[in-house]
């Protein structure tokens, strides 16, 4: 590619026509690239944070129950664990999206800050309908093991898969489906394994993904 | 077919650049003249040049907000600069092909 300087020379020369077909193929393709991924928040190694914050937030948690009989809570340690990959996790997305998409106004801006609001009611819902069960008189071990982490899983994998469908991300659409399959099948774990199993469910899912995502980039990075 | 047949207004290095990252952009978002700058590299004289040209085409749309230090300039393709960039690849897959 041109620096700017050399640009500015050649402005004449650019404005006669001087590219040849195969050249604009490839800056065409090249800029076309690049621009997607410096679009894109996503990232093999967001993924990979993300493998790595579910195995140790969810891990925490397990590692806190597993030896309570019966089933009450996760302890505060557990849970101060949790909440703090989760807060890292979160931080991290905020920050690359940010920068992704700095400058970027318009329709998809609109619509994110919208599904942001519509995913926030679902997940509140979530707790206050565990409120309802606790109050209904539900076992510890339904209320805080299985419907907590299930449903706020459940909430968090069909929301992404509804938006990756609209928006034609098949990869993401593979990502989220593989997430609900994780959250349903680890329901039949019980209060304590509904820990692990997500822990290490959802660990590899991720894991899949980043190693997808790094074979894409490898594949789309032009030959020297 | 010939390079001439080429739309000579995308048929520049730089225009090409500023039409295939604008278009990367989901329809309907704009991008900042900051942030386009920024990925492709221009000297701001020399993207408002290129800019102003592919705007008088109706190839693009620029909309300033804020007023001072504080405004802001951001571009758009239009759907006319879509379908002419969709073109544009159209002719070029066959140029190559007859090569």
């Amino acid at each position: 590619m041109q620096g700017t300087s050399d640009r500015g020379k050649t402005e004449t020369y650019e404005d006669q026509g001087g590219l040849d077909p195969r050249e604009a193929a490839r800056l065409l393709a090249q800029t076309q690239r690049q621009a997607e991924r410096e679009l894109d928040f996503r990232s093999p190694w967001l993924s990979l944070l993300a493998a790595a914050a579910a195995l140790v937030a969810f891990g925490s948690v397990w590692l806190s129950v597993r030896g309570q009989h019966p089933y009450k809570y996760p302890t505060v340690v557990g849970l101060l664990g949790l909440y703090a990959v989760v807060a890292i996790r979160i931080g991290s997305v905020l920050y690359a999206h940010r920068r992704a998409t700095a400058g970027v106004s318009g329709r998809s801006v609109r619509q994110t800050r919208a599904e942001g609001v519509a995913l926030g009611v679902a997940l509140l819902a979530v707790y206050v309908v565990m409120g309802a069960l606790a109050h209904a008189g539900a076992s510890d071990g339904v209320v805080y093991g299985v419907y907590v982490v299930t449903a706020t899983m459940l909430v968090l994998g069909t929301f992404a898969a509804a938006r990756s469908a609209v928006r034609e991300d098949w990869h993401e659409l593979g990502l989220s489906i593989a997430i609900v399959l994780v959250a349903a099948g680890s329901a039949f774990a019980g209060p304590r394994g509904v820990w692990l199993s997500n822990a290490v469910g959802l660990c590899v899912v991720l894991l899949a993904y980043g190693a997808a995502q790094a074979w894409q980039l490898r594949g789309s990075r032009p030959a020297a | 077919m010939t390079a001439d047949t080429l739309d000579p207004l995308i048929h520049v290095p730089a225009r090409l650049q500023i039409v295939a990252t604008l278009a990367a952009l989901p329809d309907g978002d704009a991008l900042s003249f900051t942030r386009l700058q920024e990925m492709i590299g221009l000297t701001p004289g020399n993207l408002i040049t290129h800019l102003r040209k592919l705007e008088d085409a109706d190839y693009l749309t620029s909309e300033k907000t804020g007023n001072g230090p504080a405004s802001r300039t951001s571009v758009a393709l239009t759907h006319h600069g879509r379908a002419a960039l969709d073109a544009y690849t159209e002719t070029l897959r066959g140029l190559l092909n007859g090569l």
